[in-house]
């Protein structure tokens, strides 16, 4: 904040142009909550999937279980999103 | 509707001269699931031994090998048919001994036939090969072999080959490679070596044949031809035996399974010198169909004894009891686990909260037909019981998707002609959608309370199935262990009504406080955590590790939102770049250029949703399934139910 308040002193910036560039900053916000969980929710489901994928070649009756656990990281990419769609609306 | 089918332990005792009389009721019937026998230990069952087959046994199963041989051969699967005309039992019979013979020796002669000339044709074929490289050598081929003071070299070469040795060369060329046919005398035979090896030769054996090579090749493919020749006589035979005797291949498979099986069920049974013993199962409802038949079918010489259920170890199979509208469902049950006979089947709830996820994820009209029309015409190619159901689970979601289409007034990324019935997931991207934008809030509102419902109603279920299953104390403490987990899901919810005002909840802020500044609602909301959280440490203590996920099971319903208006999200790009960045800009004045851009837009428009539609189907499909498997069955679902499997086949070629 003290960062923003010397930019606006020291350039004379307008309101128009604070109130743009917050809306930057969101943005600039909600795409690195849904970029990193994206991306950790790859690292986690990298592991899980290719076990997943041994398992049912091995006895195929595991499918719906393995299936559920590789989607369970999944759900760091939704709070991903989730916090990022707040922070937009 | 929520438990399995009924199952009554049966217990069947005879002597043996009743043996197959009894196996043939049972078979007819196709309503007993025969527990195996197992020689063990068992006090009550000492002295017995696995029984073996009957006599006829050996023979069936080496007439149906055969014809499972045939069958193969003219790729006929019995589950891909379609019934025909049905059968005589007695008539099949008397057939398969009189026809069946000799047909199965002519297919297994003209097979035997295609093989060699099969074979035959590979080998010419392998002669031509040889014989290529030499095609444009103009000389016969057996004046390039047995030399006693020459030799001859043939083969291809990538580089330019110097030799200052007396030789002789003919090379030829094509695109790519040069063929050399070289000869030199044996005393200069390493130097000749040594050049062709700088020059990266690759030596071509010699074909073992006379005259010019053309001629052997023009040979040889003459031969091909005619065997080829006889090789579609032969196919075409064995497609008039396929087409003709079809049926009775079919039928014949059919009785022979059921001749093998049924000679073979003896070794499933618990047999002495002169008796022997079967136990399973039967669906309680059709137990005196059962008896009365086993009855008539033996004189009343078979002793059927019904067991208590506490007598025995071993758990019913399941077989599920639903209406007719959750069938499908049952698909998405044995994907997880078949539940367990004492429990209770979920498949009514799923079936019925699967597609109204999948609808608030997919909620588009234009998706939802899609996905209908493609659900109503897959049906025709896709014949197996499986992929039936699936598509029957497709036509419910889709059905419900097209409803909250209606009700999010969406087609295809663009508002319908009135506004959202629910909570609006318009975005404002490319300037389309006008208004306020989506209403985030009140949709995550709503996802999180679909989440403390599902939850609540995961963790009710969990105590009646507790209550069911469980015996003496631990039954109590299972049972308040899931009344614990309610209790602290709604505790945490009072002390956030009494802390924050939100959308959609109730707000609970203004009443006055009682002590500490804390009001009734934190109080009650303090009281229920507390108590929750020691129901649930007096049954187990570790669970409490478990805490957070009341927290994360129920944000993760935010997922239905989020999902959701990725798709709409990604509609709406489709729409801005195809309509308004393509297609618009050249209506303004249209040249001849501008159709092209415009037919390229359109063909944007139509890549970009189909991509979004599948996209939108497994998305929607997988999350809300997820739901259901993570979030919902962890509350009170095991499975692992044995499935009900009653011995004996539905027949399909042959008359009861």
């Amino acid at each position: 904040m003290a960062d923003a308040a010397t930019a606006v002193a020291t350039t004379e910036m307008t309101v128009e142009m604070i109130k743009a560039s917050q809306i930057g900053m969101k943005a600039l916000g909600a795409s690195i909550a849904v970029g990193s969980t994206g991306i950790a929710t790859g690292l986690a489901e990298m592991a899980i999937g290719s076990a997943a994928v041994g398992a049912t070649a091995e006895n195929k009756d595991v499918f719906g279980l393995v299936l559920l656990l590789t989607v369970i990281p999944e759900t760091i990419v939704i709070f991903g999103l989730v916090v990022a769609l707040l922070l937009l609306f | 509707m929520f438990t399995p089918e009924g199952m009554t332990r049966v217990l069947i005792a005879a002597t043996k001269s009743q043996m197959e009389p009894v196996i043939r009721e049972m078979y007819r019937q196709h309503l007993f699931h025969i527990e195996e026998f197992v020689e063990k230990d068992k006090k009550e069952y000492e002295g017995y031994r696995i029984g073996t087959p009957l006599p006829q046994a050996n023979e069936t199963s080496r007439e149906l090998l055969r014809l499972r041989g045939i069958n193969n051969a003219f790729m006929i699967r019995d589950e891909e048919e379609e019934t025909g005309e049905r059968r005589k039992h007695a008539q099949l019979t008397e057939l398969i001994e009189r026809e069946l013979p000799p047909l199965e020796q002519e297919v297994e002669d003209l097979l035997s036939r295609r093989s060699r000339l099969d074979s035959q044709i590979k080998e010419y074929e392998q002669k031509i090969d040889g014989l290529k490289p030499f095609n444009s050598v103009p000389f016969d081929l057996e004046l390039l072999r047995d030399y006693q003071t020459f030799s001859v070299f043939c083969g291809y070469i990538s580089r330019d080959l110097s030799l200052d040795i007396p030789h002789e060369i003919f090379t030829t060329e094509s695109k790519k490679e040069r063929f050399i046919v070289l000869v030199v005398s044996n005393q200069h035979r390493s130097i000749a070596e040594h050049a062709l090896q700088n020059a990266q030769f690759q030596a071509v054996p010699l074909p073992e044949e006379t005259g010019p090579a053309t001629n052997r090749i023009g040979y040889y493919e003459g031969q091909v031809l005619s065997v080829k020749g006889e090789f579609e006589e032969i196919n075409r035979r064995l497609e008039e035996i396929k087409k003709q005797h079809k049926a009775f291949f079919l039928a014949c498979n059919e009785l022979l399974t059921s001749d093998v099986e049924m000679a073979e069920a003896p070794l499933r049974f618990a047999t002495t010198g002169e008796s022997f013993i079967v136990e399973g199962w039967v669906p309680t409802k059709e137990l005196d169909t059962f008896r009365q038949g086993i009855h008539y079918a033996t004189g009343g010489k078979v002793y059927v004894y019904e067991l208590d259920q506490s007598e025995v170890e071993d758990v019913a199979p399941t077989e599920y009891h639903n209406v007719s509208f959750a069938k499908p469902t049952e698909l998405l049950m044995d994907t997880y686990s078949r539940p367990r006979y004492s429990e209770l089947d979920p498949t009514l709830l799923v079936s019925i909260i699967f597609p109204i996820f999948f609808g608030i994820i997919l909620g588009d009209v234009g998706y939802g037909i899609i996905l209908l029309v493609l659900s109503l015409g897959l049906r025709k190619f896709i014949t197996g019981d499986e992929g039936k159901r699936l598509l029957n689970v497709l036509r419910n979601a889709s059905i419900s998707s097209i409803i909250f289409g209606i009700l999010f007034s969406e087609c295809f990324g663009f508002a319908l002609p009135w506004s959202s019935i629910l909570f609006s997931r318009h975005l404002n991207i490319g300037g389309h959608a006008g208004g306020h934008g989506p209403d985030v809030t009140s949709l995550m509102m709503m996802a999180i309370w679909i989440g403390i419902l599902q939850i609540t109603l995961g963790r009710m279920l969990g105590m009646a199935n507790h209550a069911r299953q469980d015996h003496g104390s631990h039954r109590i403490k299972a049972v308040m262990a899931n009344l614990g987990w309610i209790m602290v899901l709604w505790g945490i919810l009072f002390m956030l009504w009494a802390a924050f005002p939100m959308p959609l909840m109730p707000d609970f802020t203004e009443l006055p406080g009682v002590v500490m500044g804390l009001n009734l609602s934190s109080i009650l909301g303090i009281v229920l955590i507390l108590l929750g959280v020691i129901f649930i440490v007096r049954d187990s203590a570790l669970e409490i590790v478990e805490l957070p996920t009341i927290l994360s099971h129920t944000l993760s319903y935010a997922r239905l939102v989020g999902v959701g208006l990725s798709s709409v999200a990604i509609a709406m790009v489709v729409n801005f770049i195809a309509i308004g960045l393509i297609i618009e800009p050249q209506l303004e004045s249209l040249t001849a250029f501008g159709v092209i851009v415009i037919i390229m837009g359109a063909l944007v428009f139509v890549i970009g949703h189909l991509l979004n539609t599948i996209l939108g189907m497994l998305g929607g499909g997988l999350q809300s399934l997820r739901l259901q498997y993570v979030e919902f069955f962890t509350k009170f679902y095991k499975g692992g139910g044995k499935k009900y499997t009653p011995f004996g086949m539905k027949k399909r070629f042959l008359e009861d």
